[in-house]
């Protein structure tokens, strides 16, 4: 038998250990014998045909009368007909609307019942219009009504089956099946069903008596046994331990907010200090203030992200502004011949959103400390077809290492670093880079266990033209990490606009690998 | 970055030998080229250098690793330069004085004895685009037209003229059009017409038979402007306002061309203007600078002692010719490159050069201490009571719509923050509140089990006259319920939970006249005296515009204001 006994629901129990075999039986009769309610018997029923207990013998329409509230007092203060002709008896003739008035009844009501009791002859109109008893017997038909409302005093219920030809006539016409709050009785069609037991529920049975599962164990434990010490005198129902378990729905930080926040220890346990910024830049911090020419190719309408209004930004703080004008222009002091063109100071001021973490970089220069180490994970925007791949916005993870005597193998090293401890890389392999800000520019390419090779991301020592240009005389290296592409592995996606997703559905069930 | 396609067979036999991807793959990276793909018959080639144009042809890749490979430095007998006119045959370009202000220069040279093939032709057509959309942006800065040179009856003539008289029969075309008509009939006269339009006279090339060579930047003839395969006499005009971005094109051009098998004819050039190489010029011509950089630069910059001698061998395989003298390094540019701005230009090509699996990476040593921004730390704070009153974090764009952000919010767009040019209307307003992310997220999420509680830490950005940007970015929380009993007093026990865990007394005040809650369901935060945040019942006209049949209620706090 593969039925395990102690998952058994006690309302299984019961009725197995209650059922013998080859009974016939129905709702009611458990209703009555074991005192489930109809909720009840259905479950356990349907629970026991499922496991090849219990089986369907036959099934039968019936048709009920049930005594509604209006039948019940009616039955108890008579009814319209009853009262009429016994005030008649009492009081002599009355008209009808002074009748209707004695008796607290509806005109329509009164009128029904004067019809009933002069059809049996057993009330009249006399002369003066009033009505007055002929007989001293109510009509048969008043009487059936009598009888069957009598008949139906304790069970509130007559089955039509047990109806007399006579008694089903007069009950039609005093049951309705819907709307029958002003009948007596309201008619109610059901389709009782007929079950009896498999062969396969005596072992069960015979199972359950050797374990001593009733049934009666307890379930819930309360308060109220603990208080009254009831749980001493009974045994606990076992539970299915591995039955499924309802869902719920925490509290949760976002599984993409949890890596971005690794991430961010992770660089703070190097030793880095975070930076932030506004969104609204202007081409100076994002462009010019890199040594990114004011003519370069991605500098164009077509790359960048304008503001409407205030278009350009009131004023670049000094001495920056002059000091990368001029090294724009010729290279000022910082050793370089710049790029030969005269810087546009009304461009510079034009209002843009934040397209790199770098621009942010750029900033920390004017407040670095020497050494230093700093980085930003930031919202960035760019001028993109949004797809798989590209998101209006999103974040890059940048950030510099300031030193008297940092150089391009502590770049490596560092590069090294962040492949092992961020990227879990297996090899780390470096490739000359161009960036127009660093020189030398290195891309960092790694083997990730799972992803295979791919570009971690680009790194340089910043051109002394930005740096000198901002007030650092030390160099400054400079690097940036493309993390996207680990954290959609981690959380088992393969579009970058899943990260932002609005669906709470989907980042309620996300979880990062 | 540029792409290039490169003709399996003309790059292999510039490179003078057959590589497999793998040997390519790993060279490569001395060029900042990446191997795209290869197919049949095509090599695809991604340039990661945007300051390095000699590099976006077949000839100048296979230049740069044939000559790391070899060691040895190219020769270009061709090249003129202040005081060593190479003969120019008689060949000349006069540039005219009346196009200065509209397309200051034209400059040429003459190529010939090599048979046009369809490959050659090709990638010759392929460099002209590299150089002029890349280099020279769109042919704003850089036009150039190649042309039958024996056709052409020289000193080729560079004018402005009349775009109304001026007409002749442009490539790819069967009538005569006036330059501006070009403008907007011809293809090519739509995309490029614009650069010149509007001045009152065009540019244009002609021949001393008043032969039409182009109408640049725009178009060719259709004779003179008409190269075939099977031509073997070209010339080589190169237009734009910048001398030195047409000089280094020439050089490019003419440096691949003569890889290719041409012999490059130099042509006169009589300028505009006066120069710093003077009026009259023969192009090719060499206009570089010399670059330097000490020896101790290099260890400073690199970590890493290497001898003057190392340093001149690694350049060499750059194709770099240095020399020293004392402690410094003295380099001649390539006559195809112009990008040693600085020294540490020179310092990157000797890194390439000696090899960067030669330099062990170091640790770098400074102590330095970790640390968070005082904003995060707070929102961390802020964000574990959010997760322990049961709400979702969530993590939204920052771009969207008017509609998102104003129309179905039913606030005025007087301080919100627009793009100028948004690349679509789903995406050119700056988010100037957490709330329509929220609410954008109860429309999508219907299915949902309820209730939903979520919220989001993250920046919102509106206008404010007191900063000089006359916008602000500001840290925000925001958090919505959505149910179908909720109500103010929740989201109002909300606020007070959240504000006693973060030890911040406050005050509450009735929000009047904000339609986006239900007017005497809402309240400001005040805290300090100043209003921090708001929050109540979002109005039904709000959730209608959303399509959210969910009760809901939201609130948002600039934690900025209430970090101090």
């Amino acid at each position: 038998m593969d039925i395990d006994v102690k998952k058994l629901h006690p309302l299984e129990v019961k009725l197995l250990r209650h059922v013998p075999l080859g009974r016939k039986f129905s709702h009611e009769d458990i209703m009555d014998e074991l005192g489930y309610k109809v909720g009840q018997c259905n479950q356990a029923f349907s629970w026991l045909e499922a496991k090849g207990l219990l089986k369907e013998v036959s099934r039968r329409k019936r048709t009920l009368y049930e005594l509604t509230e209006y039948g019940v007092s009616i039955g108890k203060e008579g009814l319209p007909a009853e009262r009429i002709f016994s005030y008649l008896k009492e009081n002599g003739a009355h008209t009808l609307p002074e009748i209707s008035e004695a008796l607290s009844l509806e005109q329509s009501d009164v009128g029904s019942a004067f019809g009933l009791l002069s059809g049996g002859k057993s009330v009249r109109l006399n002369e003066e219009r009033k009505a007055e008893c002929i007989s001293s017997e109510l009509p048969g038909q008043v009487k059936g009504q009598r009888a069957l409302l009598d008949k139906a005093k304790e069970s509130h219920l007559l089955d039509e089956a047990e109806l007399t030809q006579d008694e089903k006539k007069t009950i039609s016409q005093m049951a309705k099946k819907r709307g029958a709050l002003s009948s007596p009785f309201k008619l109610v069609e059901k389709e009782e069903i007929v079950y009896e037991m498999l062969p396969e529920a005596d072992e069960v049975k015979k199972e359950l008596e050797k374990a001593h599962i009733t049934g009666e164990e307890f379930g819930l434990l309360t308060p109220e046994m603990l208080l009254s010490g009831s749980w001493k005198n009974g045994t606990f129902r076992p539970y299915g331990v591995d039955a499924p378990t309802s869902r719920l729905i925490p509290g949760r930080t976002n599984a993409y907010g949890e890596y971005l926040t690794w991430v961010k220890d992770k660089l703070t346990s190097l030793g880095f200090e975070e930076f932030d910024g506004p969104l609204v830049e202007n081409e100076f911090w994002n462009g010019d203030a890199l040594f990114m020419p004011q003519f370069h190719a991605a500098r164009d309408i077509h790359d960048v992200y304008r503001i409407k209004d205030p278009v350009h930004v009131k004023y670049i703080d000094q001495p920056w502004l002059d000091q990368v004008a001029k090294t724009h222009e010729d290279g000022w002091n910082t050793g370089s011949r710049g790029w030969g063109y005269s810087f546009d100071h009304e461009f510079t001021r034009r209002q843009v959103l934040r397209s790199q973490g770098t621009v942010l970089s750029a900033h920390q220069l004017t407040k670095a400390k020497v050494p230093g180490k700093y980085f930003g994970v930031v919202r960035c925007f760019r001028y993109d077809q949004v797809d798989a791949t590209h998101g209006a916005d999103f974040y890059q993870t940048e950030g510099i290492v300031l030193g008297n005597d940092v150089n391009l193998r502590n770049l490596l090293g560092l590069l090294k670093m962040f492949a092992e401890e961020i990227a879990g890389a297996e090899e780390v392999k470096y490739v000359p880079g161009y960036f127009p800000f660093t020189e030398p520019s290195i891309e960092v390419h790694i083997k990730h266990p799972k992803l295979g090779w791919f570009e971690l991301g680009g790194s340089g020592i910043f051109r002394p033209e930005v740096t000198k240009a901002l007030g650092i005389d030390v160099p400054v290296l400079a690097w940036g990490l493309g993390i996207d592409r680990m954290a959609l592995m981690h959380l088992g996606l393969d579009d970058i606009r899943e990260l932002f997703t609005p669906d709470i559905e989907a980042v309620r069930t996300r979880r990062g690998n | 970055m540029p792409k290039i396609e490169s003709s399996e067979k003309l790059f292999f036999s510039l490179l003078g030998k057959r590589m497999s991807d793998d040997e390519l793959v790993d060279i490569f990276p001395v060029a900042k080229a990446e191997l795209d793909g290869h197919d049949e018959e095509t090599i695809k080639i991604e340039l990661n250098d945007t300051n390095r144009p000699d590099l976006w042809s077949s000839a100048g890749v296979a230049r740069a690793l044939k000559t790391y490979q070899s060691g040895k430095i190219p020769e270009y007998p061709f090249f003129s330069r202040k005081g060593d006119e190479k003969d120019s045959g008689g060949r000349s370009v006069i540039d005219d004085e009346s196009v200065i202000g509209i397309r200051d220069y034209s400059i040429g040279f003459a190529a010939r004895g090599c048979k046009v093939t369809n490959e050659l032709l090709i990638d010759l057509i392929q460099s002209q685009e590299k150089l002029c959309s890349n280099f020279g942006r769109k042919r704003k800065t850089i036009a150039l037209g190649i042309y039958r040179s024996n056709l052409i009856k020289y000193p080729v003539h560079y004018s402005a003229v009349d775009p109304d008289k001026t007409k002749f029969v442009p490539l790819g075309m069967e009538k005569e059009l006036s330059l501006r008509e070009i403008c907007t009939e011809h293809p090519k006269g739509r995309e490029y017409g614009y650069i010149v339009s509007d001045k009152p006279l065009f540019p244009y090339l002609y021949d001393d038979n008043n032969d039409t060579l182009s109408f640049p930047p725009v178009i060719n003839s259709d004779r003179i402007g008409a190269v075939e395969v099977g031509d073997e006499d070209l010339f080589i005009e190169i237009s734009g306002p910048i001398l030195e971005d047409l000089l280094l094109t020439a050089s490019i051009l003419s440096c691949d061309m003569y890889d290719m098998g041409f012999e490059i004819l130099p042509c006169k050039v009589h300028l505009s203007k006066d120069t710093k190489y003077g009026r009259d010029i023969t192009v090719p011509y060499y206009f570089q600078d010399e670059a330097e950089c000490t020896i101790d630069d290099v260890e400073k910059k690199l970590g890493l002692k290497l001898s003057a001698d190392e340093c001149i061998k690694a350049l060499t395989r750059m194709g770099v010719e240095g020399r020293v003298e004392g402690n410094t390094i003295k380099i001649k540019c390539p006559p195809y490159r112009n990008d040693f701005l600085h020294a540490v230009d020179v310092i990157e090509d000797i890194m390439i050069g000696h090899g960067l699996m030669n330099f062990t990476p170091v640790m770098p040593s400074d102590f330095t201490i970790g640390r968070l921004s005082k904003a995060e730390e707070f929102s961390r704070k802020v964000k574990s009571l959010m997760v322990g009153l049961g709400f979702q974090e969530m993590i939204y764009n920052y771009l969207g719509s008017r509609k998102e952000y104003v129309e179905r919010m039913h606030v005025s767009e007087e301080n919100v923050v627009f793009i100028m040019n948004p690349m679509s209307e789903n995406y050119e307003v700056v988010r100037p509140s957490v709330l329509p992310s929220l609410l954008e997220s109860e429309s999508v999420s219907a299915h949902a089990v309820y209730p939903h509680k979520i919220f989001e830490i993250g920046k919102t950005c509106v206008k404010d006259d007191s900063d000089v940007s006359g916008t602000v970015t500001r840290n925000t929380l925001g958090f919505s319920v959505s149910d179908n009993r909720v109500g103010y007093n929740e989201v109002s026990s909300y606020v007070n939970t959240l504000m006693y865990f973060l030890g911040k007394e406050y005050s509450l005040e009735a929000v009047d006249g904000d339609e986006r809650f239900i007017p005497g369901r809402a309240a400001y935060v005040i805290y300090k005296g100043v209003a921090v945040g708001i929050f109540g019942e979002i109005h039904p006209q709000v959730l209608e515009s959303w399509n959210i049949e969910m009760p809901t209620v939201a609130c948002e706090i600039y934690i900025d204001k209430i970090l101090e």
